[in-house]
């Protein structure tokens, strides 16, 4: 059975990106893609993903305060937070509270699959 | 030299590493050589700035505000021509060119998205080579005639002044002659900052 994900970006272009990298890998379903910290929160309350890829940067709850909403009702959440290049501070913060891994934009596909595998314990 | 004499060679410093690190992420996101050359930087008279702009006659662009929010606030824009958007999101999304001929939300996702990873590549110098800590907003994504996007840019961040300080730069994608243009302007009281950092160094 496919692990289920959800990917949480304002820009869709990334959202897409992360999608295509995870269809093609196979063994991953995107069950939901959100737009802001706070659909994903109530995404991930509605549908218990096995996984969150989360943007740090976003309109309206930013992935940080998400993040922090997410780990307070589920601390076993996976959440992998993805980060364009100078979010050192937000990144670390994100470590601390218990973020599972990161990817840097622009990023590689062989990143994504190796964080979302190592986060998942499929990586061989 | 005098102090914004000064000021002036510190923000072409800046401007050249944040250029050359920009240069780096986006060669990296679109998987083709981009190169981008400093073209200018000037206290230019406001008018006389979107004058210019306009008489470039670029037609219409696609481009993305990012405040750069922090010890030094600074408005950035960067925006391609239209046309050329389309192909920057075949680049990126890694499809043959020619795929994509319409604007759609992933056309324009693409330049919210470049417009992000340059920015924050401008912030990593700050923090990295300067110690000066800053953070890009989420970008606003416009699609309108040149004149009109580097225009409502200009305004919102210089309502109260004459004149500005402006970085401009221009980049080229090598071999698909993608011209992008990119600006980082100075606002509050980033000029005066800079030059304390200037006297005290």
């Amino acid at each position: 059975m496919p692990k289920r994900i959800i990917t949480v970006d304002d820009a869709p272009i990334i959202r897409l990106m992360i999608k295509d990298v995870l269809t093609e890998c196979g063994g991953y379903d995107v069950i939901a893609e959100c737009s802001n910290g706070r659909e994903a929160v109530e995404k991930y309350k509605e549908l218990k993903p096995d996984l969150l890829t989360m943007d740090i940067v976003m309109p309206e709850m930013d992935g940080i305060q998400a993040l922090e909403e997410i780990l307070k009702y589920d601390p076993a959440a996976k959440v992998v937070m993805v980060t364009a290049i100078d979010q050192r501070d937000a990144l670390m913060k994100a470590i601390r509270l218990g973020a599972t891994d990161y990817i840097v934009k622009p990023f590689e596909a062989d990143r994504v699959m190796s964080a979302v595998q190592k986060a998942l314990g499929d990586l061989k | 030299m005098d102090e914004s004499q000064q000021v002036q060679r510190a923000l072409q410093l800046i401007a050249n590493l944040s250029i050359d690190k920009a240069s780096q992420v986006l060669s990296k996101s679109i998987k083709v050589g981009a190169k981008i050359e400093l073209e200018n930087v000037y206290v230019a008279d406001i008018s006389k700035a979107t004058e210019a702009i306009m008489v470039s006659d670029e037609g219409d662009v696609v481009g993305a505000y990012v405040d750069l929010v922090g010890d030094m606030p600074f408005k950035f824009l960067f925006y391609v021509a239209a046309e050329d958007s389309l192909t920057l999101t075949d680049l990126m999304l890694r499809k043959e060119l020619g795929t994509t001929k319409k604007f759609d939300i992933y056309v324009t996702s693409t330049v919210q998205e470049l417009g992000n990873i340059l920015a924050s590549a401008v912030t990593n110098v700050f923090a990295s080579d300067f110690q000066i800590k800053m953070r890009p907003s989420p970008p606003k994504v416009v699609h309108d005639y040149a004149s009109t996007v580097f225009g409502e840019y200009i305004m919102e961040a210089a309502a109260d002044l004459n004149e500005i300080l402006m970085i401009e730069s221009q980049f080229r994608v090598v071999r698909m002659n993608i011209k992008c243009r990119m600006f980082l302007l100075p606002t509050g009281d980033t000029q005066k900052t800079l030059a304390s950092i200037v006297a005290a160094a």
